[in-house]
Order: C-alpha cells, then sequence, then structure tokens
C-alpha cells in the first residue's frame, strides 16, 4: 500500500510516471477508452469476485500523462546486475544474458505519446492487471488455489499510442519493480550485433482475427511476440529453446478481436470502437426479455420456463435446461434418464446430456447483437448464434502444444462438433 | 402433490378453455387421476356423426408413464378391440411426458380417420380393411348408427 502511494505521488509531482495500482483507476469523466482486455472463461466476473487489480475484465484508458516507455540505446557489459542501467530504478531496462560474463543492456526511455499497461501473475506495483490461471468451468471446485501457475508473473506490457488512431502494440514481458526486464542465460534470445530480441520462458502468444471481430471473420494463426514486440511462428512446444524465423509482414498492434495467450490466462482484446457491434446491458435485456415474451414452455411440466437476464440466479421450476443432442428446452424434471449422464428427450427421443441453460453476460465476447438463441455444448452458455460459431472455431492454446476451442464465459473445452447447439422453445403461443 | 398433479390441473384447464377441435375431456368424479374424453367421428369416415366416449386413468407418476385409455363406446376398427383397448405406440413403446391428453385425443381422432392394418388388434376387421374397404365401411357405419348416436 505504502508502495502505491509513493507511486501515486510520484505521479503527480514528476507528472511523467505513473505505474501500478494508481493507473488502473483512470481520473473520473475525462479519461478516453482505449479498449478492454477480457479474460476468457468467467463471464463478468470471478468466481470470489472482482477485487483491485484482479478482475475478469480490464478497461483500458488514457492516463493522465503519457507513461510510455521506448528503446534507446544499448550497451555490452559484463555484470548487467552492477550496470547504472539495471540498479537505476527510474531507468527501465532490458537485459539480455548472453553468457555467464557478458550480457546486452537496452536503456528504455519515457515516451510521452504512448501509455503503457503491464500485466502478469505479480501482484507487485508495476503489474496493472493481475492474471492468474484459469480453472475451466467444468474443474472449478468451491475453494480453488492455484498451487503451480505457468503465467509469467510479468507476462507481457501492452503500449497504445495517445493520440487517434490509438494503436495498442503488445510485448512479451513486462518491467519488474526496479522497472528491469532480465531474460536470462536460458532464455530464447538472439543478437546480430545491431539486432537484439528474444522470448520469454512460456512466451505471449497472439491470434488475429481474419476479416474482424464480427459474424464473418475467422480465427487466424497463432503468433508468438517477442520482448522487443516482432512476430514469430510458434515454437515446438511452448518453451522450446529454438525460434524459427521473424514474419516480417506481420506486426503486433492489437486489433478489435486480437486473442492474447499468457500460458494459463487467455484476454481478448476489444478496442473500444469495436465493442459498439456487441450488445449493450440495455440492448441484451431487451433481447432476453423477447424471448421469454414468447412464454416458451417445458413440454413435460407444461410449466413456463424463464431465462435468467442475469448470470446463473436459480428460478427454482422456471429453469430451463437443454438436451445437448437436440436443443429442445425443458424444465427439470428426470424422464428419460440412462444409467451414465445422457437422457432421452421426450420430444424427439434423442439420447444426450441434459444441462442447465445459464447466460453468456460477458458481453465484450458477443461478435454480433442478434437474440442469445444459442448455447454451447456442454456446458450450456447461451450467446447469440454467430458468436458461438465464432468461438467453436477459436483453438485455444491449453498445455505445452495442444489447442482446444473452449466457451469463453467459462472456459470448458467445447464437446462434439460443432460445439454448440440451436436452442429449440416450445412457445405457448405456438401452441 | 407431485409435478404430476401440476400438470394434469394445466392440461385439464387447457382442455376446457381451449380443447382441440372435434374432442373434449373432462373429470369423472373429483379424482384428478381418472377423465372421461369424447371424439366426434371423423367427416368422410364411417364414423361421422357419432360420439365416441372414452376412459383415461392417469398414473400417479403420470407424464413419466402412460395413461391407459380405452373406449367405451363400441366402435368397429382395426386397432381396437371389443374391449375398447386401443393399440396405438405412443400410449405403449412410444410414450414420452412430452405427448399431453390433447395430443393423444387429437392422434385417435387422426386413427379413426386413418387405421393401421399392419399392426392390428382385431385381425378379422383388418383384413376387411385391407381386401373388402366397402364392406368395412358399411360395418363400421352401422356400429356407428348402433352404438355412437
Amino acid at each position: 500500500m505504502e508502495m502505491a502511494l509513493h507511486s501515486s505521488s510520484q505521479q503527480s509531482t514528476a507528472g511523467e510516471y505513473s505505474q501500478g495500482s494508481p493507473s488502473h483507476k483512470p481520473p473520473r469523466g475525462q479519461s478516453i477508452k482505449f479498449g478492454e482486455l477480457v479474460i476468457l472463461g468467467y463471464n463478468g466476473h470471478l468466481p470470489n469476485g472482482d477485487k483491485g487489480r484482479r478482475k475478469s475484465k480490464f478497461i483500458l484508458a488514457k492516463k493522465i500523462a503519457g507513461n510510455g516507455v521506448k528503446p534507446y540505446r544499448k550497451h555490452i557489459v559484463k555484470n548487467p546486475q552492477s550496470s547504472k542501467a539495471v540498479q537505476d530504478t527510474h531507468q527501465h531496462s532490458v537485459s539480455y544474458t548472453l553468457s555467464r560474463n557478458q550480457a546486452v543492456i537496452v536503456e528504455y526511455k519515457q515516451d510521452p505519446n504512448t501509455d503503457m499497461y503491464q500485466i502478469g501473475r505479480s501482484s507487485e506495483v508495476p503489474i496493472d492487471y493481475v492474471v492468474m490461471d484459469t480453472i475451466p468451468g467444468n474443474q472449478r471446485t468451491a475453494n480453488d488455489s492455484i498451487t503451480q501457475s505457468t503465467i509469467s508473473r510479468f507476462a507481457c506490457r501492452i503500449l497504445l499510442e495517445r493520440d487517434p488512431p490509438y494503436t495498442a502494440r503488445i510485448f512479451a514481458a513486462g518491467f519488474d519493480s526496479g522497472r528491469n526486464i532480465f531474460l536470462g542465460e536460458k532464455a530464447v534470445k538472439w543478437y546480430s550485433g545491431e539486432e537484439i530480441d528474444g522470448l520469454t520462458t512460456n512466451g505471449v502468444f497472439i491470434m488475429q482475427p481474419q476479416g474482424g471481430f464480427n459474424p464473418t471473420g475467422k480465427p487466424g494463426v497463432w503468433r508468438e511476440v517477442s520482448v522487443g514486440g516482432a512476430i514469430y511462428p510458434l515454437r515446438e512446444s511452448r518453451s522450446a529453446p529454438l525460434k524459427s524465423n521473424q514474419i516480417l509482414d506481420e506486426d503486433n498492434i492489437l486489433h478489435d478481436g486480437t486473442v492474447i495467450d499468457l500460458c494459463g490466462a487467455t484476454l481478448l482484446w476489444r478496442s473500444a470502437l469495436g465493442l459498439i457491434t456487441s450488445p449493450s446491458e440495455h440492448e441484451f435485456q431487451t433481447l432476453v426479455e423477447e424471448i421469454n415474451a414468447g412464454r416458451p414452455q417445458c413440454p413435460v411440466g407444461l410449466m413456463t420456463l424463464v431465462l435468467p437476464s442475469k448470470g446463473t440466479l436459480e428460478l427454482s421450476d422456471k429453469q430451463p435446461y437443454v438436451y445437448l443432442s437436440c436443443g429442445h428446452v425443458h424444465g427439470q424434471h428426470q424422464w428419460g434418464q440412462k444409467e451414465n449422464d445422457s437422457r432421452t428427450c421426450p420430444l424427439c427421443i434423442k439420447d444426450g446430456p441434459f444441462v442447465k441453460l445459464k447466460m453468456g453476460c460477458e458481453l465484450s465476447v458477443y461478435v454480433d447483437s442478434e437474440p442469445p438463441t444459442h448455447c454451447f455444448n456442454p456446458c450450456g452458455h447461451i450467446a447469440s448464434e454467430a458468436t458461438v460459431r465464432y468461438w467453436s472455431l477459436v483453438p485455444v492454446p491449453h498445455g505445452c502444444q495442444g489447442f482446444q476451442a473452449v466457451c469463453p464465459f467459462c472456459a470448458t473445452p467445447l464437446h462434439a462438433d460443432p460445439g454448440y447447439v440451436k436452442l429449440i422453445f416450445q412457445d405457448h403461443t405456438d401452441d | 402433490m407431485g409435478t404430476n398433479n401440476k400438470r394434469l390441473k394445466k392440461e385439464l384447464m387447457e382442455m376446457q378453455s381451449d380443447p382441440p377441435e372435434n374432442c373434449s375431456a373432462g373429470l369423472v368424479g373429483d379424482d384428478i387421476y381418472h377423465w372421461q374424453a369424447s371424439i366426434f367421428g371423423p367427416e368422410g369416415t364411417p364414423y361421422a356423426g357419432g360420439i365416441f366416449f372414452l376412459d383415461m386413468k392417469f398414473p400417479t407418476d403420470y407424464p413419466f408413464k402412460a395413461p391407459t385409455i380405452r373406449f367405451t363406446t363400441k366402435i368397429y376398427h382395426p386397432n381396437i378391440n371389443s374391449n375398447g383397448s386401443i393399440c396405438v405406440d405412443i400410449l405403449r413403446s412410444q410414450w414420452s411426458p412430452a405427448i399431453t391428453v390433447n395430443k393423444v385425443l387429437l392422434s385417435l381422432s387422426s386413427l379413426m380417420a386413418d387405421p393401421n392394418p399392419r399392426d392390428p388388434l382385431v385381425p378379422e376387421i383388418a383384413k376387411l380393411y385391407e381386401h373388402d374397404l366397402a364392406k368395412y365401411n358399411k360395418n363400421a357405419k352401422e356400429w356407428t348408427e348402433k352404438f355412437a348416436r
């Protein structure tokens, strides 16, 4: 707390630097929102609630003064720990250890034209947004605690231009409390006299949607971004010590819908402009109310079902459930139960799982503002058709070299092909 | 008082306020599990002009089990025997809790219009229906005149 206060006073007196806890609360009324970072799998809030720098969604807004930094000179030293740039806690620097007695230090200088936001597992002051490993919804228990994390303490940093079009760029690794980044002897790095750059242990991956984050967009290819912001193909496995050739015609600019993977948590970048296409809270309520106005009925209990408009509220016998093999929406009942989790749908006699429907409340992951008519398989999170289709196609990294499509609301891996189902309501009015 | 009971009450209300065409249903006494229903013989069939009564008994775990339904009015039909028992798959193997009284009565009405001689309960009537439709029509009409007026 003392540190936070200190850095806050420093910011107001010096006016050139803001980092850590004060910066994540933009000044009231006058801040321009650059965009949002949504952690996939939380549906609007963390399991134990959003607190301080730990939230399910982060707003990136213009800071009072630019706190960005840019590289400006480099030199070779024998021992980085004793070099002036590293010891000076006001000076940002990146140290690339080449061998036991040789390191390249890149000194960074203030860049008043950019704002810097840092993301990582550390709760130290330089981290604006603290992220922890995401446990998929289907594996969550009442009191989860992460015993082992794969997310770096200082995982990445994002620099945003303070003037339109507010271009955002992502870089691997973040500066620590001493304003240093160290790439140890074992990290992947390369030095060719002119160029010095490296990759972090578990890497920072980005995926740019092809054709934009919209109903016609398609997920692109995952790439790795370096400490210097260059783009590389993925390594053979997540922390493999070899890199391939830089992809020169791609860059580290975040576009609306870019997905960022920090090895343990996956984040979606939505630009302020792009968010216009997702429904507002009010629009979404209206869409849900329209479905409820049809007074959908359980074909067995004949009671009216109500889609919860907020989260997973218990609605007792009004709670809708779905047969995932056909999409028929029912209330809770026990008919057709098999030994396994499978049930027979009373309407079409198909066997399959029977799950509770839950609203997809994190509206920033919606690719359009159409009615929520589909749900993910197997978790039962409801969203618009284009939204479920889009996310069913997005391979999200998991483990060392695996990819799987997940529900953006709970991070549960999707089942079957296509991983979602169209909901079939028995409308009272059609009876 | 389970869901079953609630569902039967809902079905009863629905049946009174919005009955299907040519059908009606209601309680026999004050037992929610015992109903009586009637179907008007469909036009263009030998049953036209007749009114056919049915007895419906619901198990306590209705709708998870099918109701027991029989015609109390004698009817000349390949799928309905002299006891009034009905051979129709939705009341047996194809029962599902999504089937309501409304749907049962509608499908019995269409069974009257469109018998299923391949799965007969009364083989002689089925044979006649397949090989001598005129005779079948004549017999069915006679029974309708005699028992369903």
